[in-house]
């Protein structure tokens, strides 16, 4: 099919020449109307070569003065880490807040937190590129990376929380030295290791075959024979052939199909850690959906946060454009209503219920010693992203960033309010009492994004922070391939 | 592709007239054996009548919510369906009518809540009361069919002048009624899920109760969806134009709908098992005993085991031959579901059929099918002045 | 380099296109002309260019299907037989258990773990086979020894390599065939 000869697309040369409208061509449409179609995925008019180029560059060059200051900064946040971790191990967990009845601290908390973090990730990798959203090319990679480094923030916490970390290997299946005693398959701890686990190595070997042939391409770019010869080692020799495409396709295809429903059941495993138990404000139905919600929309809050990083300080902005952002500010919104739409249906189903304890958590909630943090939680998630209903706003970087950081408070202290206020105050007023984070919490918390960003900046430093191979795909041949035709006679190799 | 097409050139076939009359007959028939029965027993009419009719107001339900979320998302798989879509969401003021023998003479019948000598003898029907009465459910079922009527009106109103002007752009309020739409189509349809199915077991109560209904009634929806395509596509002017990447797409809608139900279904389950508290298990242990027992595995076999594995297929969803008898099987298997979720609350558990169920949910479908088909045909089968449809046609799998 | 013999005096013939449609329209041609031994290289994957060449298979959907059934037995099979049985003869032993009164089949529950597991070796399965299918890891293959694949094959070039090893192929009408395809430039192959 003839379509036009001059590709729309090389009048857009510049991010901020975008306007998240499509480019209308009078009368080209198939029975006399107008056709609209997109504006281009990549813009800055650029090629082939020039995408290889200004993706590769980052990890071969040597790093910039931002990249070390940054690192520097993410590294003494994994050094509070480290020290809080040794602390915990010499005196023991009476260092932290935890305490009767609030056996759950901030450790859970951490751990829900950083889970739901990595579902965008898989979220980008994989439904979007099964309902062919082509905007995902430019941010997938890093967001998959996200996915894994929050999956290893996420995983220390549980491991911590067992206050002898060293019997941590208990849980996984095996039948142990003192006979044949089995985990308890009847437990959603049990099941939460083998949710974890395998989400941590889909998502590892998702990334990694993303990769192959990107690494590659660094490999036929790079000019020291070491650095060649690692590349190599690491793409397993890619050479592109239709044959490798084809089981690469395949594979690919069948991951993002597997990973999708690996996605749901990992943050409804999660959930599962609460439902199945028989507390009020724990123990409801809707948890498993409204868990994978609220973890789909704090994890693209921290994409963009990232994404706004990396157009500003990596200069990504021709590949993460404003229209990836306004796309990425969309889903924040409805993903923010369907979070506000569950918090009431918890409401009125408290009411409905006519259970006591239920109605009495969730008025507890709100209006109980903890309401602050309530109050947090309903201002950041429910109200403030519905300034994206207004196009100026999802397309203003300033907002989209601030909003973003707010979610990921406000999902912080979502994850805050279940865990706390159910177990402060429970069926036996005698029994109740009162939790308060220590300087230790606090120290676990920061250490815990000092880990997430060091590994996301060494991400940065030596591989491709854009899905080369894809980003080709979705550009307009026209203005990307136009090498111009050799002249003289094709010299014989012998 | 450069001759120029008009509204004309996907003028429903002949068929759906046919189709339409065969409908109008078999409802008809169905109805008037219904409404005769009534006078035997007109508790039983309004217990069969109720589960017909959640079911075929979900497909239409399932079918707007659905349009909304291809005026959203995009797409060339919402834009081939997207008139069938719309036919199937204009059926929602004739439910209305529908509603209106449940309303205003059913409740007691139906619904515990609504006989005065059983909540004076239960505390906790009169706490719910204030939600729980019969004022206060034919308000809000007045309410929930004029907001889904309104939202239905305004977007087939300006798809149907999107065919009048040729060349005209696309038109940015489908996006703006449809966002907030949806919202307001989730809070709804939980609500009317609540009232309609959930309050017949007054005492019970599942906060996952509106995903449920909201997920059963998109997979009905796409399988008519697929169903009505797979037939359009045997003759001109659709022959052409539905290809196999669409069914594909469809299919994989389909696909992951199965998905969805089996998981929140399985959610419930699981948490309301693991806890077994016994404000919630007696829902789940009448529906497990006796004849119902054996309802619930033929629904964890066709409701999901059989269609997931089959759906696993590319084959399978490209091909009308073997996708068109999935997409029936699971029509089918969602009234038997809606069957088992709503009539053991009849009888205290204890089962029992009654010839009644089959000529309600003959009778109310033949009639929806009419209406539908009556709908499908008033109008070009494409909307062929869209400004996407060009891409929509020619778009090419990236995989 | 190569430490096996080879026994054709080139590996084959390699010939350049300008662009994806180029490379297929080839691809297709060289097929139906009769090559059978063939492989085109791009630095994006292309729709249909295996069917093109006669590659299709769907080998690696097979190995997965083959994978996460065994998962999916696997799974629960393992929580079935730890959970109720008390072992056959000391090896393999299970414990059975009562967990809050629960049947000790507990098949609900069970559900959780095995659908992981079901993941788990599917995926494992999709990049093993994906792995094994296309014989990586590939530490030397021949296509590298051009100077033009070398520096464009990952990044903008497109390539159709007809081998050596195909009956058809002969060195000279091979590289004419090419050349009447259409192609920027054609190199000879050395092994």
């Amino acid at each position: 099919m003839t379509r036009h000869n001059v590709s729309p697309y090389a009048t857009v040369m510049d991010d901020s020449q975008l306007t998240g409208r499509p480019i209308v061509l009078a009368g080209a449409g198939p029975y006399g109307g107008d056709l609209e179609i997109d504006e281009p995925l990549v813009t800055g008019g650029k090629k082939w070569t020039d995408v290889d180029r200004d993706i590769c560059m980052h990890a071969e060059q040597f790093p910039t003065k931002k990249w070390w200051i940054a690192f520097s900064v993410a590294l003494t946040g994994l050094g509070v880490l480290v020290f809080a971790l040794i602390t915990l191990f010499y005196s023991g967990m009476g260092i932290l807040g935890v305490n009767h009845p609030v056996g759950w601290g901030s450790f859970i908390i951490n751990f829900v937190f950083w889970i739901g973090i990595g579902h965008a990730g898989t979220l980008i990798s994989a439904v979007l590129f099964l309902f062919r959203q082509q905007w995902r090319t430019g941010i997938n990679r890093a967001a998959e990376a996200m996915t894994l480094f929050a999956v290893a923030c996420a995983g220390i916490f549980p491991v911590i929380h067992l206050g002898r970390p060293w019997f941590a290997y208990w849980l996984v299946p095996y039948p142990n030295a003192r006979g044949p005693l089995w985990v308890n398959f009847n437990s959603p701890l049990a099941w939460d290791i083998f949710a974890i686990s395998t989400y941590g190595l889909v998502s590892l070997v998702f990334w990694y075959i993303g990769l192959l042939p990107d690494l590659a391409t660094m490999r036929d770019r790079a000019t020291h024979p070491w650095r060649k010869a690692i590349y190599n080692a690491m793409s397993f020799g890619w050479n592109g052939s239709s044959r490798a495409w084809r089981h690469y396709e395949s594979a690919y295809m069948v991951l993002a199909a597997l990973a999708t429903p690996l996605v749901f059941s990992v943050h409804t495993i999660v959930s599962f850690d609460f439902a199945t138990s028989v507390m009020p404000g724990w123990h409801t139905t809707i948890f498993p959906p409204y868990f994978v919600i609220g973890a789909i929309f704090s994890g693209f809050a921290m994409v963009i946060t990232l994404m706004t990083f990396m157009r500003g300080y990596f200069g990504m902005k021709n590949y993460i454009t404003l229209n990836h952002m306004e796309s990425m500010a969309k889903i924040l919104m409805l993903t923010g209503m369907l979070v506000g739409f569950a918090y009431s249906t918890e409401f009125f189903m408290a009411w409905y219920s006519g259970s006591e304890w239920e109605g009495f958590v969730f008025k507890n909630r709100a209006f109980g010693p903890y309401g602050w943090a309530y109050a947090i939680m309903f201002t950041c998630n429910a109200i403030i992203p519905q300034v994206f209903w207004f196009k100026s706003m999802r397309r203003n970087t300033l907002v989209l960033f601030i909003v973003s950081i707010l979610v990921n408070v406000g999902m912080w202290f979502e994850r805050y309010v279940i865990v706390v206020t159910s177990l402060h105050r429970d069926f036996l007023p005698s029994s109740w009492g009162m939790y308060a984070l220590t300087a230790w919490d606090y120290a676990f918390l920061i250490g815990s994004f000092g880990l997430f960003f060091t590994l996301f900046l060494l991400f940065v430093r030596f591989l491709p922070v854009v899905a080369i191979s894809e980003v080709k795909g979705v550009m307009d041949p026209k203005v990307a391939r136009s090498i111009p035709p050799r002249a003289s006679a094709a010299p014989q190799e012998a | 592709m450069s001759e120029r097409l008009t509204t004309a050139s996907f003028e429903a076939p002949a068929g759906v007239d046919n189709a339409r009359s065969r409908a109008m007959v078999v409802g008809a028939i169905g109805l008037i054996a219904t409404i005769a029965g009534a006078f035997g027993s007109s508790t039983q009419f309004f217990q069969s009548y109720l589960v017909a009719f959640v079911y075929w107001t979900g497909v239409a339900l399932g079918c707007l919510g659905l349009l909304m979320v291809q005026h959203l998302s995009g797409g060339a798989w919402g834009l081939m369906i997207r008139r069938i879509l719309e036919a199937s969401a204009k059926t929602i003021p004739l439910m209305f009518v529908l509603f209106l023998p449940i309303a205003f003479a059913g409740l007691p019948a139906l619904y515990e809540w609504a006989r005065p000598d059983v909540v004076a003898g239960d505390a906790m029907l009169q706490r719910k009361a204030p939600y729980l009465n019969a004022t206060g459910f034919i308000a809000r079922g007045i309410g929930y069919f004029a907001i889904w009527s309104l939202m239905t009106y305004l977007l087939t109103k300006w798809s149907q002048d999107q065919d009048g002007r040729p060349g005209a752009p696309y038109d940015k309020r489908f996006g703006k009624v449809s966002g907030p739409g949806l919202v307001v189509f989730g809070l709804t349809c939980t609500f009317a899920a609540v009232d309609w199915v959930m309050s017949l077991a007054p005492h019970w109560f599942s906060t996952i109760f509106g995903f449920l209904f909201i997920g059963g009634a998109g997979l009905a929806a796409l399988a008519l969806v697929i169903t009505t395509m797979a037939q359009l596509s045997k003759t001109s002017p659709m022959s052409g134009v539905f290809e196999q990447k669409h069914f594909h797409d469809l299919g994989k809608l389909m696909f992951a709908f199965v998905m969805l139900y089996a998981y929140f279904s399985f959610s419930q389950f699981l948490i309301i098992w693991s806890a077994n508290l016994p404000e919630e298990l007696p829902w789940y242990l009448t529906r497990l005993t006796g004849p119902w027992k054996v309802i619930a595995l033929l629904l964890v076999f066709g409701h999901f085991v059989l269609p997931f594995s089959l759906l696993l297929s590319a084959d399978v969803k490209q091909n009308t031959k073997t996708v068109v008898p999935i997409a029936l099987l699971l029509m089918v298997m969602r009234a038997v579901d809606l069957y088992w979720q709503m009539a053991p609350q009849y009888h205290h558990g204890a089962f029992h059929f009654h010839w009644m169920d089959v000529t309600a949910f003959v009778g109310v479908g033949g009639l929806w099918v009419a209406a539908y088909l009556h709908f499908l045909k008033g109008r070009p089968l494409l909307p062929v002045n869209d400004p996407y449809l060009r891409e929509a046609l020619a778009s090419h799998g990236s995989h | 380099m190569q430490a096996s013999t080879p026994s054709t005096p080139i590996y084959g013939v390699m010939a350049e296109f300008r662009s994806a449609d180029a490379l297929l329209e080839a691809g297709g041609r060289a097929y139906r002309e009769g090559y059978r031994v063939l492989d085109a290289f791009s630095p994006i994957p292309i729709h249909g260019m295996a069917e093109a060449i006669g590659q299709a298979d769907k080998k690696v959907q097979r190995a997965v299907l083959a994978g996460g059934l065994a998962g999916m037995a696997g799974g629960f099979g393992l929580c079935t037989w730890t959970s109720t049985t008390e072992g056959i003869g000391g090896i393999m032993s299970g414990y059975a258990l009562n967990v809050g009164g629960r049947p000790l089949l507990s098949w609900p529950a069970f559900i959780v773990p095995t659908f992981e597991t079901t993941i788990l070796f599917a995926a494992i399965t999709a990049v093993v086979s994906m792995i094994a299918f296309n014989g990586l890891p590939l530490p030397y293959h021949p296509v590298f020894n051009v100077e033009r694949f070398r520096d464009h094959a990952s990044q903008d070039g497109f390539f159709l390599c007809i081998e050596a090893a195909d009956p058809k192929f002969d060195a000279e009408g091979t590289r004419a065939f090419l050349q009447g395809l259409g192609a920027r430039e054609v190199n000879d192959v050395a092994h």
